[in-house]
């Protein structure tokens, strides 16, 4: 009796075991199964392109706007960005070295010595400090410029977040593993509800893009944010969250505060081995 | 005179009957154009997001379409229900829990009942 | 007599007047500082586990229920302000159940 009891006991407690300590990178090869076997007929790089993977209609109209791309203009602002000399004469490589190309797939990372999750966007404004400048605002602008051009640059390389062995950095992780799996807002609703459940469906008439590939092509450049009052279409990832978390009338979070750099830190993680192709173009 | 009564009972029943279907059919018609109403605005019901519905433009192939609900849901309560909270139904449901958040009103949710029962 | 008339009658008006002017404004008042209270705590539970609701508070929000309580207070309509703060009590508390009901969730794959 005592030892069926135990037997049941510890094969309770290995189940639930299990289930709260997958590793980050078992995670990864569960999420990227449920993808490829949803969409079989997609390529690993192509869910990068968001909806216009999943939706033969939408993506003619898209390839005909990516002929032209809006956004270039502004990856030229972002490359102005990173070549004029802050008033101390230092510049944008001062802090990120000389090579463009090789900032944007180093974010983002976690820090050991402030412990925590460090975003391109956070050393931008970080550098722009330090050498006595005014950051940039966090959600659009030029901070969305500058990282178009340092994802531009970066276009082919792979996505290789690396979540360090360091209970701190596991616990901002699952933070973020959380966040994108919990219900919320009066409408109750999670990422995962819309970018994985529902993936290829239609929302009213949006197509819903999968979260593998959410994060290559950011930040990106959406006919929405090129309205009036909204910007001039370039917009940041943590805009994005904001975003999708009003649209379930949930109060969003700021703009890299913890909750959305953990976020970012599971979201690009899940996206490992898919090449950067950022600014993306967006309806 | 038995089969005469019996005659004009029938008759009376039928009349009566008429009456009522015809009756219960105005007063819900204007019920059902306001569910309607209720259900397809995207800031109250929005059933378009996920649902085709008759009548509805742009509709999402998230769920379900609502058709044949007399069938689906004999008893209204129930249909009602699952509007109020589908999360008793299905607690991973993507879709919103009408009543329970709030969301409508329970007026609101009486009339988009009617109207997603006429369907 | 008329003195007394006018006596009755200014008594009478009086009594009236209180009958018709209720403590209302004061107990009004003191029953929309208490639900304030509430209201606050319960925003400031919700918010504590992210669980906020967009129409509370955020500066953006075209309802804003909370601070739109406070402003119909200030303005004297206390109804208002009381049907408001219910409905922003009412999502904070949701919110926090939702949070709560949420604490597990994760990959259903
Ligand atoms: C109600 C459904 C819904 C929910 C819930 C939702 N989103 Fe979205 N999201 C959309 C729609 C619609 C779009 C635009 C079409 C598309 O790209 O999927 C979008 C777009 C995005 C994009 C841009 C994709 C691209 O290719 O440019 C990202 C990133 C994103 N969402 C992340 C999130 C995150 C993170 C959450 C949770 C905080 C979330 N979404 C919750 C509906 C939703
Ligand atoms: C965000 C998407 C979404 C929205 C918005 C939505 N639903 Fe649903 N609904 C679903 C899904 C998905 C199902 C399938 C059952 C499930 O997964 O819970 C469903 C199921 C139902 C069912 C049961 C259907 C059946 O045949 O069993 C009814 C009835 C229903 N919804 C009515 C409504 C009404 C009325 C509205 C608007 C007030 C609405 N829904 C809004 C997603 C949605």
């Amino acid at each position: 009796m005592k030892k069926t009891l135990t037997l049941l006991l510890s094969a309770g407690l290995v189940a639930t075991a299990t289930q709260a300590f997958s590793s980050p990178k078992e995670d990864l090869e569960k999420f990227r199964t449920y993808f490829e076997q949803r969409f079989p007929g997609v390529q690993l790089n192509d869910f990068g392109n968001g909806p216009y993977a999943l939706d033969a209609s939408k993506r003619l109209q898209w390839e005909s706007m990516e002929e032209f791309p809006p956004y270039e203009e502004y990856v030229d602002k972002g490359r102005e960005i990173w070549e004029t000399p802050f008033k101390n004469g230092k510049s944008f490589a001062s802090c990120f070295g000389k090579d463009p190309s090789k900032v944007r797939v180093k974010y983002p990372h976690w820090d050991s010595k402030t412990q925590q999750v460090v975003t391109l966007e956070g050393d931008i404004n970080k550098c722009l400090k330090e050498n006595g400048e005014k950051p940039f605002g966090w959600k659009k602008g030029k901070i969305a410029h500058l990282g178009a051009y340092l994802g531009y640059e970066a276009r082919g390389q792979k996505t290789n977040v690396v979540i360090p062995n360091d209970p701190k950095a596991l616990e901002a992780y699952e933070e973020g593993k959380h966040f994108f799996y919990a219900k919320r807002g009066q409408l109750n609703m999670a990422c995962a509800d819309c970018h994985v459940y529902y993936s290829g469906q239609r929302i009213r008439g949006n197509t819903l893009s999968a979260a593998l590939g959410h994060t290559t092509h950011f930040p990106v450049f959406r006919a929405k944010w090129a309205k009036k009052g909204k910007g001039d279409g370039l917009g940041t990832l943590h805009r994005r969250y904001g975003g999708c978390n009003k649209q379930v009338r949930a109060r969003p979070f700021k703009a890299q505060g913890k909750e959305y750099r953990n976020l970012e830190f599971f979201h690009t993680y899940m996206s490992n081995g898919l090449e950067i192709n950022a600014p993306g173009y967006r309806e | 005179m038995t089969k005469l009564t019996q005659r004009l009972g029938g008759t009376t029943t039928v009349l009566a009957l008429c009456a009522g279907l015809v009756f219960s059919a105005q007063v819900s018609a204007d019920n059902i154009a306001e569910g309607k109403k209720i259900a397809f605005d995207r800031k109250k019901g929005n059933c378009l997001a996920c649902h085709h519905i008759e009548g509805g433009t742009l509709a999402g192939t998230i769920a379900p379409p609502l058709v044949a609900m007399k069938q689906r849901f004999p008893d209204k309560a129930k249909l009602r229900a699952q509007i109020w909270d589908a999360t008793v139904a299905n607690p991973n449901t993507i879709m919103p829990p009408m009543g329970r958040h709030k969301i409508l009103t329970e007026k609101e949710i009486d009339l988009v009942t009617d109207f997603i029962y006429s369907l | 007599m008329k003195k007394l008339i006018t006596a009755l009658g200014l008594a009478l008006l009086i009594a009236g007047c209180n009958a018709t002017t209720p403590e209302k404004p004061a107990s009004m008042k003191a029953q929309y500082e208490a639900a304030l209270a509430e209201t606050q705590a319960a925003v400031d539970k919700a918010a504590s586990v992210g669980g906020e609701w967009r129409d509370i508070r955020w500066k953006k929000s075209k309802k804003k229920y909370l601070p739109s309580a406070i402003k119909a207070a200030e303005a004297g309509d206390y109804a208002k302000a009381l049907k408001l703060l219910e409905i922003a009590k009412f999502q904070a508390e949701a919110g926090y159940k939702q949070a709560m009901a949420q604490k597990n969730a994760g990959p259903r794959f």
